[in-house]
């Protein structure tokens, strides 16, 4: 129970987080139509808040997703669980202290910006940085206990799968089993969420010394190196988090195993490897950058995510079809957040292969196809995994009319908010700017329509599950 | 006393008489590049002193495991703080308080590996690993200024003036392509970052030169009207015109 209680705690944290900045988010999609109007350090603001906001959301949800689900094949201890909590909560009032105080340098605060020519009292640039310290303490905390557990567990070849792989027969023939593919996403997130935070841990303390003490310079290419080191990895990691509970979920919908196989094991070596290196493609742009590094960009930005992309929706809707499934909440949103990581998943790698790059990367492009992988494959994936567990303990599942609007308005919504984004980016409509050029504005109030309409789908979608979380437990033999 | 502890204790002995040379070798002036990677080498031969100081025959499970979680995950942290680099010209020229800094930087880096491996057996190498890889990641950039080759490949643009000043329209042409167009196109139009301009005007007459240079695509900076007037404009496709 301690377990399902932690698990709670992280997801619906995590969504009442993800409705807040989503709200925010709107606000910002009708400034840019022109519907609102506030002043553009109000703006940055609120869309640094926006950033940091959705990544801590939907990383909690993933992360008690995850912590649940390790729990089950190994012993792990609830005050660390809580511990981490702690310190992602304290980092995110930390953060929005920091908005309050208009520090608008965003999400990613790539040195110089936090420091220069700032709208911004000094202390909120401190109070940002040491908020995102203690979310990434939080997190270290969290991949460390996790790693220590699946070390403990498995061993280190036994969790990579190694002898699986090169001493199958004899593996087999001993009765052992490799393990479950949630597994290998626990281990991944672990230990490339291990280094990424080394890294941003890194760079975060130097930029608290710079906000302490201006005589210190730091490297601007060092520091871009390590922030998108951090931040890349950080939100790639949200998805193989909540990729995990499809793992699970999906076979307790379709009443089928979902195996560990060698390609899945292969695909997720292919992501362990080569997800760190995946930020380079971040900075193509920067002719500073050794170009060697920029080809491996492009390579790692495949290498980890299409193989097991591929193997695991190929898996997924294998397991699906002719299955029987009841298409209830939770298996509607799984299935579906299958589509939104392959059509989020496409759109990145379009805009990691370089001549794409450069007519894209600063172009909404670059939201339209994170906010696909984020909206309609993490977020589907944790309501899915969400709901199959309120399904479970129930045993009931929505009326098919709640099924049909929630639905629709999640990804019909989602489609012309998304849409709208691609669009604009394709037209060359640059990003992070509080006042686009045509077609910004216009396309920017289609997508504030599609944007409302999918928070109204959610909504309806957490009113439904609060009712199904109040129905008696299912009776057990 | 076990093979291991001996060898934490000669890595730590080691390290220790590393980490107070200031008191032996007195003022010293090193690049902060180079004190970096001197304080890597501390932090790691410390942290190795930790993990091996660990007697695995401890009780595997510990009531105070978040605890040691906590301290072998901030050790690193507090450690990175310590490699303030605008202190080390103060540091070089005190030989004690450089003493000092470093048997902290020993401290941190002990209880790193030991903390580490009191939470779970294999942990204080991770853990250890992490503070070498932060120490090591500091020389790079870390209180250390830009190259300067990354300096002379930025872009120089920089606002133009509203009023002419210079004495003819091809002159100021030139003068506006060398101030804002010239870092990526090269001095002569020959190219460099951007394309070459060279016989550009085979490719497109000067409305269409113009029309480009107030809309163009990225990652070619759009830099009219906040940077270069309509007159600019005009001026510097009338010069692209020449090349």
């Amino acid at each position: 129970m301690s377990a399902q209680r932690i698990m709670w705690l992280y997801i619906l944290t995590g969504l009442a987080i993800l409705v807040l900045m989503m709200l925010l988010g709107i606000t910002m999609r009708m400034e840019q139509a022109g519907w609102l109007s506030y002043d553009a350090t109000a703006f940055y603001s609120l869309l640094t808040l926006h950033g940091v906001g959705m990544l801590t959301a939907v990383a909690l949800a993933g992360l008690g997703t995850l912590w649940y689900l390790v729990s089950r094949e190994t012993v792990l201890d609830a005050r660390i669980a809580y511990l981490a909590y702690a310190f992602f909560i304290a980092g995110v009032l930390c953060v929005i202290a920091s908005v309050l105080g208009h520090f608008g340098a965003l999400w990613t605060m790539l040195y110089p910006l936090p420091f220069v020519e700032a709208s911004w009292p000094g202390w909120a640039t401190g109070t940002y940085l040491i908020g995102n310290l203690l979310v990434m303490i939080g997190f270290t905390l969290w991949c460390v206990q996790i790693l220590a557990a699946l070390l403990q567990r498995y061993g280190i070849s036994g969790m990579l799968g190694v002898e699986y792989i090169f001493r199958g027969r004899t593996f087999e023939a001993a009765g052992r089993r490799p393990p479950p593919p949630q597994m290998f996403a626990a281990l991944i997130v672990s230990i490339d969420g291990f280094l990424a935070s080394i890294a941003g841990m890194a760079i975060v303390i130097a930029l608290i010394v710079r906000w302490a003490d201006a005589s210190v310079e730091l490297d601007p290419l060092w520091a871009k190196n390590l922030t998108y080191f951090f931040g890349h990895s950080f939100a790639n990691l949200t998805m193989y988090m909540a990729v995990a509970g499809v793992y699970v979920g999906l076979p307790l919908c379709t009443k089928r195993e979902y195996h560990t196989s060698r390609p899945l094991v292969i695909a997720w070596w292919g992501t362990l490897t080569f997800v760190i290196f995946a930020y380079f493609h971040h900075l193509y742009m920067d002719f500073v950058q050794p170009q060697g590094v920029q080809f491996v960009g492009e390579i790692a930005s495949y290498l980890a995510a299409i193989p097991v992309v591929v193997v695991t929706v190929y898996g997924g809707v294998l397991l699906v079809h002719r299955s029987g499934m009841r298409w209830s909440m939770g298996a509607m949103f799984l299935y579906a957040g299958m589509i939104g990581w392959v059509v989020g998943g496409t759109g990145a790698v379009l805009d990691a292969t370089i001549p794409f790059n450069f007519d894209l990367h600063n172009t909404l492009w670059v939201p339209a196809h994170f906010h696909t992988y984020l909206l309609e494959g993490v977020v589907a994936f944790t309501l899915g995994w969400a709901f199959v567990n309120l399904e479970q303990r129930s045993g009931a599942v929505s009326p098919s009319l709640i099924r049909w609007v929630t639905g629709t308005c999640i990804f019909g919504g989602g489609a012309l908010f998304l849409l709208s984004f691609y669009l604009a980016g394709s037209s060359g409509v640059p990003r992070r700017v509080a006042i686009e050029p045509p077609p910004g504005p216009a396309i920017a109030a289609v997508a504030s329509i599609g944007a409302i309409v999918v928070l109204i789908g959610l909504l309806i979608c957490l009113a439904e599950g609060v009712r199904l979380a109040r129905l008696p437990r299912k009776e057990t033999a | 006393m076990n093979g291991r502890a001996m060898i934490a204790g000669v890595i730590g002995v080691l390290t220790l008489l590393f980490a107070l040379a200031p008191l032996y070798r007195g003022e010293v002036e090193l690049p902060t590049a180079e004190h970096h990677l001197l304080h890597a080498a501390i932090v790691t031969g410390a942290a190795l002193s930790g993990v091996l100081a660990w007697n695995p025959a401890f009780a595997r499970t510990s009531r105070l495991a978040p605890l040691w979680l906590l301290i072998a995950i901030c050790a690193p942290i507090l450690a990175m703080f310590l490699m303030w680099p605008s202190e080390y010209a103060f540091l070089d020229r005190h030989p004690g308080g450089h003493a000092i800094e470093h048997l902290g930087l020993v401290g941190l880096g002990f209880v790193t590996g030991y903390s580490g491996q009191r939470y779970a057996a294999g942990i204080g190498w991770a853990t250890g690993a992490a503070l070498l890889i932060m120490s090591l990641l500091a020389p790079l950039g870390y209180g250390v200024s830009p190259p300067p080759a990354a300096i002379a490949a930025l872009p120089t643009a920089a606002p133009a003036a509203e009023e002419p000043a210079s004495p003819s329209d091809a002159g100021r042409g030139a003068a506006l392509y060398k101030q804002s167009c010239a870092s990526c196109h090269g001095t002569s139009g020959e190219g460099g970052l951007g394309p070459s301009l060279k016989n550009e005007r085979s490719r497109k007459d000067i409305e269409q030169t113009a029309r480009w240079i107030r809309n163009p695509a990225p990652p070619m900076p759009k830099l009219f009207p906040a940077t270069l007037t309509e007159k600019d404009v005009r001026e510097v496709s009338a010069f692209v015109q020449k090349l």
